[in-house]
């Protein structure tokens, strides 16, 4: 009977490793949700890359702020920068901020790698790596959403298109307007 | 006699430093920083710790605990920190407080079917076998059949 009972057991442990599994690799990689995702978005003020100035986050409040970390050493961040460009000139002037967040790198090699893929935004030298450790960043590129409320709605791991940045931006915009 | 001695000696030698290596000490920053660094799972690299690492990621993440250290911060604190960023992926053992943890009943719950499946198997294996019929009850049964096909017809 005992017996019975637990290769029953056995047979269910299976299926739900199996139905689990299924799940898993249904899932899109590039979309964890872990860690900082539905969080707030942990606030953070770095000098831009230029030495104009610095920039916050918490200036940015009731804005959709999308924050990209980035790093010239970095192939995949070549590849999605015409994508970038392409969405900030898109929403240049509106509601929704673009910010670079340049990693692992000094201030002048990603300062060059900016001016030569004409990233007109603002983009931030993150010199000591904390602001990317405080997002749960695994490498660059990675593109974190947060929404007018502070909150990190979604977050993109490895090179992004410009389909997704769209999607994610205008679904943050229209619960904004709700 | 003097091999006794020795084997003595040798035998609470070892007791000594055995005692001298577990008594309790004052944990140093140093040792403090190792001791998260080994449990934390480097971002970038297979299966290497933060301590163990060389990349600039693990670098930057060792001056963060450190940092934390000197600023006075629990080991439990730190944790929790990276938790928030990373899951509890960060750690290379799955805390046992969490849903992650329950990773550490699969080895105990196999065991046990195992145990179970062996033990029965093992009860079968040695269950006494039903007796042979006596001669009696087989003509008993041979006269039971022969009467049932004869009122069968």
């Amino acid at each position: 009977m005992l017996a019975r009972v637990v290769r029953i057991a056995v047979v269910v442990a299976l299926l739900a490793l199996t139905v689990t599994l299924a799940l898993a690799f249904r899932r899109d990689p590039h979309d964890i949700k872990t860690g900082t995702v539905l969080k707030p978005a942990p606030t953070f003020t770095l000098q831009r890359l230029d030495g104009s100035g610095e920039v916050s986050l918490a200036d940015l409040s009731g804005k959709v702020v999308v924050v990209n970390f980035f790093a010239s050493w970095c192939l995949p961040c070549t590849q999605e920068n015409p994508a970038l460009v392409r969405v900030y000139e898109r929403y240049r002037g509106s509601d929704v901020v673009l910010l670079g967040v340049n990693l692992q790198e000094s201030r002048e090699n990603g300062l060059a790698y900016v001016q030569r893929m004409g990233m007109g935004w603002a983009t931030l030298a993150d010199d000591d790596g904390r602001v990317a450790l405080s997002y749960g960043v695994f490498g660059p590129p990675e593109t974190f959403f947060i929404g007018p409320d502070g909150v990190i709605a979604g977050r993109h791991i490895g090179p992004i298109d410009e389909a997704t940045l769209v999607t994610a931006i205008e679904t943050l915009r229209a619960r904004a307007v709700r | 006699m003097n091999g006794r001695i020795a084997i003595a000696i040798a035998l609470v030698a070892l007791a000594g430093a055995l005692v001298f290596a577990a008594r309790p000490h004052d944990i140093t920053a140093d040792e403090r920083i190792d001791q998260i660094t080994t449990e934390l799972r480097c971002p970038v690299c297979q299966g290497l710790s933060v301590k163990d690492s060389t990349s600039e990621t693990a670098r930057q993440i060792r001056d963060l605990v450190a940092q934390r250290v000197r600023e006075g911060r629990s080991n439990a604190e730190i944790q929790a920190e990276f938790r928030a960023a990373y899951g509890d992926w960060i750690f290379l053992s799955p805390p046992v407080a969490s849903w992650s943890g329950l990773i550490w009943l699969v080895p105990i719950f196999a065991l046990v079917a195992g145990l179970v499946l062996v033990t029965g198997r093992l009860r079968t294996i040695d269950a006494p076998r039903p007796a042979e019929p006596s001669a009696t009850q087989v003509a008993a049964l041979r006269e039971r059949v022969a009467r049932e096909e004869a009122a069968e017809g």
